[in-house]
């Protein structure tokens, strides 16, 4: 059965049985996933996928049930029903009708129109380049091209009926180096239409392996440090679900009841922009148009982030954050694109201002390590030692620790090289922060 | 699932383009998803999925397809979608199919269970962590049960079903005092029906997540630095299944990308380690009747008496490898193709005395319990977080601590194992790796490691 077929029996039959309202969500998706090695085709991937979401209101509660077989509403119904009728929980989770929606221009994805033979091409082309640069490139784990697509619709019995597409495409290359018995890894990619830009990519993959060579740990105690673009952004997406309202309601976060605190320094802003050209979207996953939310101004906390749920209980607004990070999942909060707001220094001036220190350029570790709930975080890091403003070497077996609060305080400069990761539900953005002092562990 | 016509026209298809293997893997499960907060059920959705996938060989190269839609056409669209990624002259004949049933059904079948069954056992949860202490302020219980078959056949014969059902329950809890909110977690898990309460008790699981929410409010910070460190057994376990397992893992080693790479029949631990990874567990969280691929789950002993005595195995690495596949090829669902993956690893019990450990260890860390860990196979670097941590002072223990973390490199660590204790435990886990995300057991019994490096935000204690 189709799914338009689908969801209007399913809608039928709900309030039939007794549902005051019903909502589907129907995603439908096809990828294509290439990986060479040593110049032959090393692993290939094609997909097709579906799956249908289903939500009903019964007695003020919401039940969900979710399936892949597109041949029984009534089934599906029935176990949602069964679901609704266990909730305790006094809390109302609202469905709504149809709203006005921005159109939103899909970024380019040049690679989603190419042929096969293209993308095979390219990932071949990134194995032979980051293998021509240095001869201590030894060889790859991973180059490869991703390209797909997806479909997306939520309707509801309140008239809401909200389609919405999505392509995507990026290139990933990961290289390791040899030098003697010392074997460094590195990684990039490029997503949509960056994908072309080849050879910044094979330099950053390449130079990322390359100048761990030599790296050492350092002695424990505190650093003045630089918290690289990626890493901030890593941080950021760590620590995002205290910006959640659901998590605030819960008691499971610190920044709960702190609306029009002063948490962070002045000059550190947070956004959450729907709107952002890289990755946009219309509309959330209750079907309520986007906006852009200032999180964090000029340090001060204005916002969490809202769905229909929290905003009634709050008594404000959705910020249009909904969100279902599948269509199996219940409605929960989250961000889009999540981002820092750049500063004015770069990323050189940074470390002319940093003078002794450390940079941080990765940390690992943060689903363990990381605690949204405490704010604590400890986490296992790699970078290099600065001293009189000059990269002196690498560094490596190290941790940071601390809490997101003195992270936020401890800032001392914003750069401007704001960088973004992967698009996809959320994407995180942030430029290199300097930060006065952080603990860390090593010798 | 599949009727032995259409399994075959399937691997014909497969294999039309001159690939020298094919293998279709079908899967059919339902789930069950509760979540109670603050004593209240907050959500509960229960999921059907169900999808196939085909996977193509020709030499070391492979291609995978997968499709939600199980249609006589869809499948074989698939294998022409997997096929048309080879172009090689070999011509497969299919050997005939050899069926093998290694499903065995749950005492209890999740289709069995009602909500309100469910319910009960997480309020008993909820109210023996929420009665624990005053302090605390969030008690979030999240139950968990699927219940799914897979087949898998291929052109050298496999036709293999399997059943596994899963249970798990998790507790977390928020300790508070005003300024400062701490965890503390418990999530036991099982491969079995609803009689998985025999082995978990709701009271126990409430209880302990909430002790140590509590324990953790008022534990100091931990010192850094490179300290002894003693870890409990149990989920300390998670030390071995990064530090070691995934770099034993075919998926790792047939490149070339493992620091244990040509390592067989070396001396890789101190003397005092024996490892295994068995996925014949009865009951176990991490065992599976046959791996994803049809082949018979088994045990492996990873390392005897130190020495590197067998990897972890699926048909590709094999390839690559020259040694025959473990039974160790998993994947999350059919949305991803298989790889070598671990199943209940542990490390095997010893003869140190628990008490000792700590007597003689000086100044360092006990870590009581710990979290979850990742480890870079590359370079071996791993890290791992300890969720409850107790500070030691010339061999006693002196004060609980927090924001522990544990950094090094596996090579490293196996060999400054200096103890280890004699009662194993195991424990339940999500694994994330290249096929997805499994449920493995970790365990080991209390060990000790002479030194290793400790991240943390305190002073000298």
């Amino acid at each position: 059965m189709d799914y338009k077929a689908y969801k209007k029996e399913a809608f039928d039959i709900a309030l039939k049985l007794g549902c005051t309202a019903a909502e589907t969500v129907f995603v439908e998706g096809q990828s294509f996933d290439v990986n060479v090695l040593e110049q032959e085709i090393d692993s290939y991937n094609v997909s097709r996928s579906f799956g249908m979401g289903l939500r009903v209101e019964l007695n003020g509660k919401n039940g969900y049930a979710y399936t892949e077989m597109l041949d029984d509403p009534e089934a599906l119904v029935r176990m949602a029903m069964d679901n609704a009728a266990v909730i305790e929980s006094e809390d109302i989770s609202p469905m709504q009708g149809q709203q006005e929606y921005a159109s939103v221009a899909l970024p380019e994805n040049p690679y989603c129109d190419a042929d096969e033979t293209k993308k095979i091409e390219l990932a071949m082309d990134m194995e032979r380049r980051v293998k021509a640069y240095d001869p201590r490139i030894v060889r790859v784990v991973d180059s490869g091209v991703t390209t797909g697509s997806s479909f997306t619709n939520i309707s509801n019995t309140l008239g809401l009926d909200v389609s919405s597409e999505k392509r995507f495409s990026y290139a990933y290359l990961y290289p390791v180096a040899q030098q003697g018995e010392e074997v460094r890894d590195g990684s990039a990619f490029r997503s949509g239409a960056q994908m072309d830009e080849i050879d910044a990519l094979v330099k950053e993959a390449a130079d990322e392996a390359i100048s761990q060579f030599g790296a050492d740990s350092v002695d424990s105690g505190e650093y003045r440090v630089i918290f690289r673009n990626d890493a901030v952004a890593s941080l950021i997406a760590g620590f995002s679900s205290m910006f959640s309202a659901e998590s605030a309601q819960r008691g499971l976060s610190p920044l709960a009841g702190r609306e029009g605190e002063q948490i962070a320094v002045e000059q550190f802003s947070l956004i959450d922009d729907p709107w952002l050209s890289k990755n946009p979207r219309a509309f959330d996953a209750e079907g309520t148009p986007s906006e852009k939310t200032e999180v964090i101004t000029n340090g001060r906390f204005n916002s969490f982030l809202h769905n229909l749920k929290t905003a009634q209980k709050a008594g404000c607004k959705s910020t249009g954050n909904a969100g279902r990070p599948s269509p199996a999942s219940p409605v929960r909060v989250s961000p889009t694109n999540f981002c820092v707001v750049p500063g004015e220094t770069s990323y050189d001036e940074l470390i002319e201002k940093l003078g002794n220190g450390l940079i941080i350029t990765s940390i690992s570790g943060l689903h363990a390590g990381l605690n949204a709930v405490s704010g604590d975080y400890s986490l296992l890091a790699g970078g290099y030692l600065v001293e009189n403003s000059k990269i002196v070497r690498a560094v490596d077996r190290i941790t940071v620790a601390g809490t997101f609060f003195s992270f936020l305080k401890d800032i001392e400069c914003i750069g401007s090289d704001m960088r973004y990761g992967l698009p996809g539900s959320t994407m995180y953005g942030a430029p290199s922060i300097l930060l006065s002092k952080m603990s860390v562990a090593g010798k | 699932m599949i009727k032995e016509s259409l399994a075959q026209l399937v691997l014909e298809a497969a294999v039309s383009s001159g690939g020298d293997f094919a293998e279709l893997y079908m899967e059919d499960g339902t789930s069950s998803n509760i979540t109670m907060m603050d004593g209240k059920i907050e959500t509960a959705a229960t999921s059907r999925s169900r999808g196939a996938g085909v996977r193509v060989f020709s030499g070391f190269r492979s291609a995978y397809a997968y499709t939600a839609d199980t249609s006589d056409e869809a499948l074989i669209g698939a294998a022409k979608a997997a096929a048309a990624a080879i172009k090689d002259n070999a011509a497969p004949s299919i050997i005939p199919f050899r069926p093998y049933d290694a499903s065995t059904a749950p005492l209890i079948p999740i289709s069995t269970v009602t909500n309100s069954m469910r319910v009960t056992k997480m309020t008993e949860a909820y109210r023996a962590a929420k009665d624990y202490s005053d302090e605390l302020r969030q008690v979030v219980v999240q139950y968990l049960d699927f219940d799914k078959n897979i087949f898998v056949c291929n052109t050298e014969g496999v036709w293999a079903y399997d059943r596994r059902p899963r249970l798990r329950m998790a507790v977390q809890a928020v300790a508070a005092d005003g300024n400062d909110n701490q965890t503390g977690s418990c999530s036991p898990g099982f491969g079995m029906g609803f009689e998985a309460f025999e082995k978990i008790d709701p009271v126990a699981v409430g209880r302990d997540a909430a002790r140590q929410a509590v324990t953790m409010l008022h534990a100091a910070d931990c010192p850094a630095g490179v300290f002894p460190v003693v870890i409990e057994n149990g989920f300390g376990g998670v030390i071995f299944h990064e530090a070691c397992g995934h770099s034993l893992e075919a998926t790792s080693v047939a490149k070339g990308n493992s620091v244990f790479c040509g390592k067989m029949g070396q001396k890789i631990a101190a003397d005092c380690v024996n490892a295994v990874d068995d996925g014949t567990i009865p009951g176990a969280w991490g065992s599976i009747g046959v791996d994803d691929e049809g082949t018979p789950s088994r045990r492996r002993q990873l390392i005897t008496n130190g020495v590197l005595t067998e990897y972890m195995v699926d048909r590709l690495g094999s390839r690559r490898m020259g040694i025959d596949p473990t039974g160790s090829s998993r994947r999350q669902d059919y949305s991803f193709a298989p790889t070598s993956r671990m199943t209940n690893t542990f490390i095997c019990p010893g003869s140190d005395d628990n008490e000792e450990m700590i007597r003689t260890m000086g100044t360092g860390l006990y870590a009581a319990a710990m979290g979850g860990g990742s480890v870079n196979p590359i370079t071996g670097e791993f890290n791992f977080a300890v969720r409850e941590g107790y500070w030691v002072k010339d061999g006693k223990i002196v004060t609980p601590v927090r924001g522990a973390t544990l950094i090094g490199s596996g090579s490293d660590i196996l060999m400054k194992i200096d103890r280890v204790g004699t009662e194993l435990d195991m424990a339940a886990g999500m694994c994330g790796s290249l096929s997805g995300s499994v449920p493995t057991n970790v365990g080991q019994p209390r060990i000790r490691v002479s030194e290793i490096t400790v991240g943390g935000k305190g002073g000298a204690i």
